[in-house]
């Protein structure tokens, strides 16, 4: 596993695997990008990063091994999470920052002890995941990350129908801060 | 302007990047599972494009995006066609003149097809160019004799187009979304009538050449088999989308022409299946 | 029996009052048919090099406007090959030719831009000069054919202006829309000066009588 080396007040992240066969991309690049991301939200976190090459797909999915300042994150995301989808197999860092930004704001949300009824990422629901997404992209677009809000509206209506209230309540999470699980699944 | 047109000058704005099949067949990586034996399962299984997949909006944006530009090169493709030949009587490198208004009608259709895509891209959060472009659509229409082009366009290709739609119609059905279900629909009642325009001239102007006939459909079948992107079209659990064999039959496929193409996309698979072996084999054995 | 004297006649001119339509006209049907044979091959011409073009040009909205009126001129040349055998012409490829050598010349040089760089000359030669003269020789003929004798062309013709008015403003909109430097201007001008004087030696789409003269008179051909 290759480490980035950082001051203690900054996250240490690793990336497995360190040298990558099936696709173009590099953990040190992936790497700096989750050490960038993790000082935005002020982690401090260890963080593993698990990126399966074997498959394009783009799922994403984190889980944190305890509530605090010192436990693990780990982030899992399918290659095609990162990929530059102009040129297959190359790496892309918008994407990636984009991929990676919203797990690990996942991540930084179940530190929280109002989320402390949130299932685990592979137990959510269509909806569940849609609404935290939505939640996610939102947060990550005001950080400064280039996400498509368009994306993220027409995937909220796919889970919650096409209606002008599924509308209003996508504006509402894309818009917030703060929220506790029960807020973000009412 | 040149008789012939290359698919590698095909113009594009800088938001649009192209590859081709050699290149996509490059990569290694698989969402399927080389060691299963594939089989025909019922929809419910997790590779179908429906809303139940945990990507469903993504993939049905990547796949809008790749409808976009097939049918951009489905529009430059009956342009072509219908330029690169003179009106005669369909021997030697001439087309009836009828035959040359229907592909100048098919163009306007598919440019019509490109506008309801494009719109459809911006509905969907898909940015113009967002995803490779894959030239193989065109490569198809790039043969210098008309009667390959029709073969590979409006009975291959189109036919294609045919699967696609269905898959996206439904998808949209599903989903509730009151455009996509709508919007693909309509372009399908097109498709309906190209291949049906590719049936009747091919019958037509083959009607006393039965060897350029058999040409014709062998050339058929290769493009069928390479449409088939390596087992992504099949009735297999492990394909994205399925043959529309009812839209089909409307077109005019016979029975006998459906079961061929579900048989060769079977076989598209297992190729790519042991493709991608081999090819994690060797990088075991380098690493 | 019946009282005549209370039955009301039916008996009306031929052509009602508000109906001034007449029978003189400039073209016997063989002239007529010797200009639609001319129409519909430039539209044949026009509808392939449009068709071609799709290919060529990188813009995507120009790209979509091409197929769309590669159709419209496709059809025009469906309608002009229909006419041809109900003036007597029943090898419609006999009469389908251009005016004369200068016109064949014209089409090879609008046809001639091929690179992606080269969206403005192709439009130029298009909406600038030869839908142009479409629409100069459809309404010399209109308005100078039989109304009664000739009113199939008379039909197809006002379809088509209608096409060839849409498509113009369609073309010129778009070439208003990419030429915007000095540069752009200069090779928009310089296209179609060369373009315009083929197509003056030409004559027109039907030759030197496309639009008439000063000595054309109404009942030249005609009743």
């Amino acid at each position: 596993m290759s480490d980035a080396t950082a001051p203690a007040s900054t996250a240490k992240v690793t990336v497995s695997p360190d040298e990558f066969t099936f696709v173009k991309y590099d953990a040190s690049e992936i790497a700096a990008i989750v050490t960038e991301l993790a000082e935005q939200l002020e982690l401090a976190n260890p963080i593993r990063v698990i990126v399966d090459e074997t498959t394009p797909l783009a799922k994403v999915s984190e889980e944190i091994d305890a509530v605090s300042s010192d436990a693990t994150i780990t982030l899992h995301a399918e290659s095609g999470a990162l990929e530059d989808r102009k040129h297959p197999m190359s790496f892309s860092a918008d994407v990636a920052r984009e991929s990676l930004g919203r797990i690990l704001l996942r991540a930084h949300d179940r530190m929280r002890p109002d989320f402390a009824d949130a299932p685990g990422d592979l137990d959510l629901t269509l909806e569940q995941n849609a609404a935290w997404d939505t939640y996610c992209a939102g947060r990550l677009a005001r950080m400064g990350v280039r996400v498509n809000q368009q994306r993220w509206r027409y995937n909220h209506r796919n889970r919650f129908g096409f209606h002008d209230d599924v509308d209003a309540r996508f504006d509402q999470l894309w818009a917030a801060d703060g929220l506790g699980w029960a807020d973000l699944t009412r | 302007m040149r008789q012939f047109f290359p698919v590698e000058d095909l113009a594009r704005d800088e938001r649009f990047v192209q590859t081709n099949m050699a290149e996509r067949m490059k990569d290694g990586r698989t969402a399927i599972d080389v060691e299963k034996q594939s089989s025909a399962k019922s929809r419910g299984a997790t590779k179908r494009l429906t809303p139940e997949r945990h990507d469903a909006s993504d993939a049905a944006r990547g796949l809008m995006h790749g409808i976009m530009v097939g049918e951009i090169q489905a529009l430059e493709g009956a342009g072509r066609t219908a330029h690169d030949f003179a009106a005669g009587d369909g021997t030697n490198d001439t087309v009836p003149f009828e035959l040359k208004l229907d592909m100048a009608r098919q163009a306007w259709d598919e440019a019509r097809h490109v506008e309801i895509s494009a719109k459809l891209s911006d509905w969907m959060g898909t940015e113009l160019g967002e995803f490779a472009e894959n030239t193989v659509l065109f490569e198809a229409a790039c043969s210098n004799d008309p009667i390959l082009r029709l073969a590979g366009v409006n009975r291959a290709l189109e036919g294609l187009a045919i699967d696609v739609f269905t898959q996206m119609k439904e998808f949209g059905d599903v989903a509730g979304d009151p455009f996509l279900e709508f919007c693909e629909d309509w372009m399908l009642a097109d498709e309906v009538t190209h291949v049906k325009m590719g049936s009747d001239w091919l019958r037509k102007v083959t009607a006393n050449d039965p060897d350029r006939r058999t040409k014709a459909l062998e050339f058929q079948q290769v493009v069928d088999k390479l449409f088939s992107f390596g087992g992504a079209r099949g009735e297999s659990a492990d394909s994205s989308f399925s043959l529309a064999r009812r839209f089909r039959e409307l077109a005019g496929f016979t029975d006998d022409e459906v079961e061929t193409i579900s048989a060769m996309d079977a076989e598209a698979l297992e190729e790519r299946k042991e493709a991608v072996r081999k090819y994690r084999e060797r990088v075991g054995a380098d690493a | 029996m019946t009282d005549t004297s209370q039955i009301e006649s039916t008996a009306r001119p031929p052509f009602a009052p508000w109906d001034r339509r007449d029978i003189p006209g400039s073209f016997s049907v063989d002239e007529t048919a010797r200009r639609v044979g001319n129409y519909k091959w430039t539209e044949m011409k026009l509808f392939e090099a449009l068709g071609g073009w799709v290919a060529t040009v990188p813009e995507l909205d120009v790209k979509m406007r091409l197929g769309t009126h590669c159709y419209h001129h496709a059809w025009h040349a469906d309608l002009w090959h229909k006419r041809l055998p109900e003036l007597r012409e029943m090898k419609p490829e006999r009469l389908t030719v251009p005016a004369n050598a200068a016109m064949e010349r014209f089409i090879e040089a609008m046809t001639e831009p091929e690179a992606p760089e080269l969206t403005i000359e192709k439009l130029v030669g298009v909406y600038r000069v030869l839908i142009p003269r479409f629409i100069a020789a459809y309404t010399y003929h209109r308005n100078n054919t039989s109304e009664i004798t000739d009113a199939p062309t008379i039909r197809s013709i006002n379809f088509i202006l209608q096409d060839e008015f849409d498509d113009w403003r369609d073309g010129e909109m778009l070439l208003q829309s990419l030429i915007t430097t000095p540069d752009h201007v200069r090779r928009a001008a310089e296209h179609q000066a060369r373009l315009e004087a083929i197509m003056v030696e030409a004559g027109g789409i039907t030759g030197p009588d496309s639009i008439g003269t000063a000595e054309t008179t109404s009942t030249e051909g005609g009743a």
